[in-house]
């Protein structure tokens, strides 16, 4: 790492996997900003913990992600608070579930505006500021639903491919300034988003992996952190996934 | 130095690091024949924000991003005031 910590952005980051990278990535040095719209009991226990150790830092930035309109004066505000950012971490998502017939719009609407509408948003306004320096990654937290099916996730999985796609297309359009655009696809997490899944479903999800498991919000957090490291420098417009096998 | 002296130079900067050469900068220019790609002109927004403090094309209701050079400028001497 060098001498001056790099500035990364982790959304949704008080609480599940958002709170596993924020952890990882102030372990790894970096200098982590949590964006969420409260400060969890976690995250704040979390930022207690970085002050008593000699790592990188926690910042909390509050901030409701449904306000699309809001986006640009948090990324300039957080700019003039914490110089260049090197590093996006979209993971703020909500995971509605239930058959789509009945899926009141306003859930359906939230759920295009949180898990896409927002990050696109918020990536346009902190890659511009990448572009400036001419550096930057990002990495886009999609999800194995995002290319395989799951009844009952089918507007969920909708926001999550267009995250995949969204991924691709941008590594093309802003790579030659070095910036590397990645996504993650996480599997099924013992995180809230994934409460609603009964044993029986949890059951089947495991036997159906390779690994006969569940990989855990550190495993994601581990790939994040890759992706944002100095080693990944060649990888672009890829996704990894992080399964336990569960999609081989 | 005035916003139109400070685009010309942020756009000359821009030019350089991008390899490309500028073209003559009148006003009915078109931005994409100044000699910057759609890419150029992104990044020239960018520096613009940081130096100007100021992104017209945020604030304004206007959809459509200027064609020529002039306009591209007179959208950040209105955004200014």
């Amino acid at each position: 790492m060098n001498d001056k910590p790099r500035n990364v952005l982790v959304t949704g980051a008080s609480r599940g996997l958002g709170l596993a990278i924020a952890r990882r990535l102030t372990a790894a040095g970096y200098r982590v900003i949590a964006v969420a719209r409260s400060k969890s009991k976690p995250l704040t226990e979390a930022i207690a913990a970085v002050e008593r150790d000699a790592h990188g830092s926690l910042h909390f930035a509050p901030f409701d992600l449904g306000k699309v309109e809001a986006i640009p004066d948090l990324v300039k505000n957080l700019r003039k608070e914490f110089g260049p950012l090197y590093g996006l971490v979209n993971n703020a998502a909500v995971g509605h579930d239930g058959a789509l017939a009945v899926m009141h719009n306003s859930r359906i609407e939230e759920l295009v505006r949180l898990n896409t509408l927002s990050p696109i948003v918020l990536t346009k306004y902190v890659v511009r500021a990448m572009m400036a320096e001419g550096a930057g990654r990002i990495v886009n937290v999609a999800s194995i639903i995002g290319f395989t099916g799951y009844s009952g996730l089918a507007a969920y999985a909708a926001t999550k491919a267009a995250m995949l796609g969204f991924t691709r297309s941008l590594a093309r359009e802003v790579g030659r300034l070095g910036i590397n655009v990645n996504a993650v696809a996480p599997g099924f997490l013992d995180t809230e988003m994934t409460h609603g899944l009964t044993g029986e479903q949890r059951e089947r999800v495991i036997r159906r992996s390779a690994l006969r498991r569940l990989a855990d919000v550190d495993d994601v957090a581990n790939a994040v952190e890759f992706l944002l490291g100095d080693q990944a420098r060649s990888i672009s417009g890829t996704v990894l996934t992080v399964d336990a096998g569960t999609t081989a | 130095m005035s916003i139109k002296l400070t685009i010309m130079d942020e756009m000359a900067r821009v030019a350089r690091e991008h390899g490309k050469t500028l073209g003559q900068l009148d006003d009915d220019v078109a931005l994409l024949d100044s000699g910057l790609d759609s890419l150029g002109l992104a990044v020239l927004v960018a520096r613009l924000e940081d130096r100007l403090g100021l992104d017209p094309f945020t604030t304004s209701d206007d959809v459509q991003f200027p064609v020529t050079v002039g306009d591209f400028v007179k959208a950040y001497e209105h955004g200014s005031h």
